[in-house]
């Protein structure tokens, strides 16, 4: 039995070809294919046609098996997404182009949602993709987290392991996210810190923005493989700058004029908001580019700092209203009380041998200098 | 072993007044520029921190850890036999102890002091210039380091008491001041002596000299041997209270001054309720109380400039007083040097300088910039109120044909006294 | 490692070791100095030494940095006071006025304050990695310096460089990604806060001991500092 194409499918839902193209434009655009050096590879071959290819690529290819898993997680992420706005991209993507085991947005529920994972499981073993979302957590060996009276890490390794790629949405399931922050109680870890034996990909952010899961999901589909990455293995097209490379308060931070706190003139007046802790300069992601709510806008944009949530450990990243340049640790002071008395110690100390010294040098001395020989 | 004994004397006199300032040093290098010894002849071994540089050693390497580890993998060298040999010739020949380093250093250093510290190394271990030795021991030996016996000095006394027709007391029981004067004025500038004594009979003072506290001049001093300082030191304060004095005033000398004034309490105990004092500032307030009157303008005979003596002034503060009574003196013809005051130039022959034949081509070179000085006011003469000064002027303005005129500033009082 | 862990540990476990190896090395100097025997002064003052002491401190911060050729070696050494002096003035300001290090004070302190605009810091650093340049080259040629010179002089000067240029470097997003250029700066400050109580950089604390010791000097015998 052939599995029907995206294509096939979408027609037999009443959308037409039209629809379909524009659907691809869009879906090329947002998975910002013409930058991708791959796709200028092939499109040399192909043609320079983005959408053209998005478009040949699921007019012959089956809708992609896809198991959403949560483990420590909020559900934040899957809430994003299914809270965008519009009849959208993100849901076409969801419903269309993905079968999918989603405990938040299926209706079936309990052995029957178990039943159905572990169908897809079977029948496209090698194939599917699992989405993570959610931090798994390691001590005690994943009693923290369990589902249906099983441990998180037997369910994750369970599914990784007929998984043709990981895609670890949100900070939780990138980096370990909100678990992890000190003290980490559960033995909070990255997805890619447990399964190191397939092709994974991070999206952090806390949520991810829902265009960025969707879109690398939708890559995988077209291109058959996961997007290029950076060095924490987040997709270059979403996360390849800063936030402070694209933020709109930039010229303000470049003149060096801020925010000094929430609602003062200079917040009002739409001054960069560095002094207010801002973590946009050391944070990778979408938001000052493709921002949130379809374009709408960013947590910048509507005057709050950024809090850093696309990297690792930015719950323990000095404080969300602390600046971006302070150290993430401080000695406390009975520490430094500690440091000092053991300067003072140790210069007691040394004051105790150079007494003893000037005390014999003074015998030495008085005892005949001329005259005494070493 | 000689340097063991130096290390053993800058052991046992570091204190944490040496230890904070050589720590506070950033080897800036601004001190150079301010010693006479670099700027006549630009020599670097003569900048004044690197004078210390024994002393340092001394001090990092056996009190401080990073200076003992510094030493164990040898990115610091220890303190040799030549190198005692080497900084010896430094420190007593190419340094008048000025301090005029410390005005320019910026953390304040005060390298002077140090400077003679590193010198009371030298004289435990026994390497000091040998004609500075020879001072010394005269001194030791005879009472005075021009070899001025007793019975010199009492000729000689009698002699000045005779030419100059002054009343020269000796030996006088309860007189209220003691007056301690210098074999180089005793043989050199016998003037000087006569004047002083003038100024105190004019001004009605009960004054003595002392014929067994004799010799001002401290040659323990310029070694920095302490126990030869305090010996040179307890002859006069013995005589002081022998005679049961109020005060000793020191006549025209520099070292003497910053020995007794600032050093001597110290190092040793002191005649209680006997104060020191200098003739600079007893004259001038002789003349302040009325006690004393000078002929206003009796000196105006051509530019005449004072030259700040770094004991008495910079070292000593007696600076408005001479200035006082020269613009009485001579009120047109009075002008300073630059620099002046605490900031000017020393003459090159203090410290003990004068006294090392080895040294004469370094101290007439410092001379030249003095000259200098004197040549860019015009000066015809220049006064000073230290005999040592004033034996490195004459015999300087003689090295370099200047025919500025070298005084005393206590003889130019003498000679305008109404 | 990646460049995010690297920063990571270089502001968080590694800075606050680095601080208080800072805290520990200088009070141990301090008490080192203090216990080594400060016997009394019993020569009778002729002034004050107080005020020759305040005399000195104000003469160094409103005299001195305005008209510095009231020092007669001025002239001589122009070089070395002005770029000495520019250096300092950059180093200062920058640590304690520029916004990103006000910042650090603040969550060390629990209070900030005002702070310096942009251009100014940044032309402040500027001026602070020239001088420190000029600084350098004079070092290597002046033959008193080149004398007095020893090798622990040029890590403090290396030590010291560091962190300014990659401060400036970050600030300006120059040559790598921000969180590379911010991980060697804070790895070059953590080094030079643990270098400082080991050398000649901690003159700033016996700066008071030598400047008091001077004023106080100067006012006994009443001399103007």
């Amino acid at each position: 039995m052939t599995e029907k194409t995206v294509y096939e499918h979408w027609r037999e839902s009443g959308l037409s070809r039209r629809d379909f193209m524009k659907f691809c434009g869009l879906l090329s655009g947002m998975m910002g294919l013409e930058f991708l050096p791959p796709v200028k590879a092939f499109g040399a071959v192909a043609g320079p046609d983005p959408a053209g290819l998005v478009a040949e690529a699921l007019t012959s290819k089956p809708r992609l098996p896809l198991i959403w898993l949560e483990l420590q997680d909020c559900a934040g992420c899957t809430e994003a997404i299914s809270r965008s706005q519009s009849p959208s991209l993100v849901n076409l993507v969801l419903n269309k182009i993905a079968v999918d085991y989603q405990e938040t947005l299926m209706s079936a529920a309990g052995f029957q949602a178990e039943a159905a994972m572990r169908g897809t499981m079977e029948k496209y073993k090698g194939q599917y993709v699992l989405v993570v979302e959610g931090s798994p957590s390691v001590d005690a060996n994943g009693v923290y987290c369990t589902i249906g009276g099983r441990s998180n890490l037997n369910i994750l390794r369970e599914a990784a392991a007929g998984a043709a790629a990981i895609i670890a949405t949100g900070n939780c399931a990138a980096f370990g996210g909100i678990p992890k922050a000190k003290p980490n109680p559960t033995g909070a870890r990255g997805v890619g810190e447990i399964i190191t034996d397939k092709p994974i990909v991070n999206i952090p952010g806390c949520p991810a923005i829902p265009e960025v899961t969707t879109g690398t999901i939708a890559h995988f589909l077209v291109m058959g493989a996961l997007p290029k990455t950076d060095s924490l293995k987040r997709p270059l097209t979403f996360y390849g700058h800063a936030i402070h490379d694209h933020c709109l308060r930039r010229p303000f931070y470049d003149a060096g004029k801020y925010a000094g706190a929430f609602d003062d003139s200079g917040a009002r007046a739409g001054h960069c908001l560095y002094k207010l802790g801002c973590k946009g300069p050391t944070t990778y992601n979408a938001c000052a580019s493709l921002k949130w709510e379809q374009g709408l806008s960013y947590p910048v944009q509507s005057g709050h700092p950024c809090l850093g949530c696309s990297e690792p450990n930015f719950w323990d990243g000095g404080g969300f209203y602390v600046g971006q340049s302070a150290p993430l640790e401080r000695p406390t002071v009975a520490a430094v009380g500690i440091a000092a008395g053991a300067g003072v110690a140790l210069g007691a100390a040394l004051a105790g041998t150079n007494a003893a010294r000037k005390r014999k040098a003074e015998k030495a001395e008085t005892a005949g200098p001329k005259e005494s020989s070493e | 072993m000689k340097t063991q004994s130096a290390i053993n004397t800058y052991v046992k006199e570091i204190g944490g007044w040496a230890a904070s300032q050589l720590e506070a040093c950033t080897r800036c290098g601004l001190c150079a520029d301010a010693c006479h010894f670099y700027q006549a002849t630009g020599n670097p071994e003569y900048t004044p921190v690197w004078k210390t540089e024994p002393l340092r050693r001394a001090y990092e390497q056996r009190f401080t850890i990073a200076g003992r580890l510094k030493l164990a993998v040898g990115l610091d060298k220890p303190v040799t036999d030549e190198d005692l040999k080497h900084w010896s010739t430094i420190v007593y020949e190419a340094c008048t102890l000025c301090n005029k380093c410390a005005m320019v250093c910026p953390m304040g250093i005060q390298l002077g002091p140090l400077i003679h510290d590193v010198r009371s190394g030298m004289a435990a271990a026994g390497v000091v210039p040998g004609d500075l030795v020879a001072a010394t021991m005269k001194q030791k030996d005879v009472g005075s380091p021009l070899g001025v016996t007793d019975k010199t000095w009492a000729e000689r006394m009698e002699w000045i008491g005779d030419e100059w027709e002054v009343k020269i007391p000796m030996d006088v029981q309860s007189a209220d001041t003691l007056v301690v004067f210098t074999s180089i004025e005793l043989m050199k500038f016998p003037d000087n002596i006569a004047a002083i004594a003038k100024i105190m009979d004019k001004a009605g003072e009960k004054w003595t000299t002392s014929s067994k506290g004799r010799e001002v001049v401290n040659f323990g001093y310029f070694e920095a041997d302490e126990e030869l300082t305090k010996l040179f030191l307890s002859r006069v304060f013995d005589a002081a209270k022998e005679l049961g004095v109020k005060r000793i005033m020191i006549s025209e000398c520099g070292h003497a001054y910053d020995a007794f004034r600032w050093t001597a309490a110290n190092i040793m105990d002191m005649p209680k309720n006997v104060a020191i004092t200098h003739i600079a500032q007893v004259m001038h307030d002789f003349w302040k109380a009325g006690r004393i009157r000078l002929k206003k303008g009796a000196y105006d005979d051509g530019t005449v400039t004072f030259h700040d003596s770094c004991k008495i002034q910079r070292r000593g503060g007696i600076i408005k007083e001479p200035r006082e009574i020269l613009k009485w003196l001579a009120p047109s013809s009075f002008k300073e040097m630059t620099p002046n005051k605490e900031q000017a130039l020393c003459c090159g022959g203090g410290g003990g300088v004068i006294s090392i034949q080895e040294a004469d081509p370094l101290r007439f070179a410092v001379f030249g910039m003095k000259v200098d000085q004197m040549k860019e006011i015009g000066a015809k003469s220049v006064c000073m109120v230290c005999s040592n000064c004033r034996l490195q002027f004459t015999e300087g303005v003689a090295h370099f044909g200047s025919d500025v005129k070298v005084r005393g500033l206590s003889e130019m009082v003498s000679q305008a006294l109404e | 490692m990646d460049w995010t862990e690297i920063l990571q540990f270089f502001r968080g476990s590694f800075f606050k070791i680095s601080l208080l190896v800072f805290v520990g090395g200088m009070t141990y100097r301090l008490v080192r100095i203090l216990l080594l025997g400060w016997p009394r002064d019993r020569v009778k003052s002729r002034g004050s030494k107080a005020t020759g002491v305040v005399k000195t401190y104000l003469k160094g911060l409103l005299v001195l940095p305005f008209i510095p050729w009231v020092k007669r070696t001025f002239n001589k050494n122009a070089l070395t006071y002005i770029a000495g002096g520019l250096f300092h003035l950059s180093l200062v300001l920058v640590i304690f006025f520029a916004t990103p290090h006000m910042l650090v004070w603040k969550s060390l302190l629990g209070f900030g304050w005002p702070t310096l605009s942009f251009p100014v810091s940044d032309w402040l650093a500027a001026i602070g990695i020239i001088a420190l340049i000029v600084l350098l080259i004079n070092r290597l040629t002046h033959p008193v310096l080149k004398l007095l010179t020893r090798s622990p002089l040029w890590l403090n000067w290396t030590l010291v460089f560091l962190p300014f240029v990659t401060g400036y470097a970050m600030t300006h997003h120059m040559l790598f990604r921000y969180e590379v250029l911010f991980g060697l700066h804070m790895i070059t400050v953590d080094v030079l806060l643990i270098w400082i109580p080991l050398g000649r950089i901690s003159h700033f604390l016996f700066y008071f001991f030598s400047r008091t010791i001077h004023g106080a000097q100067a006012g006994k015998r009443a001399v103007t500092p």
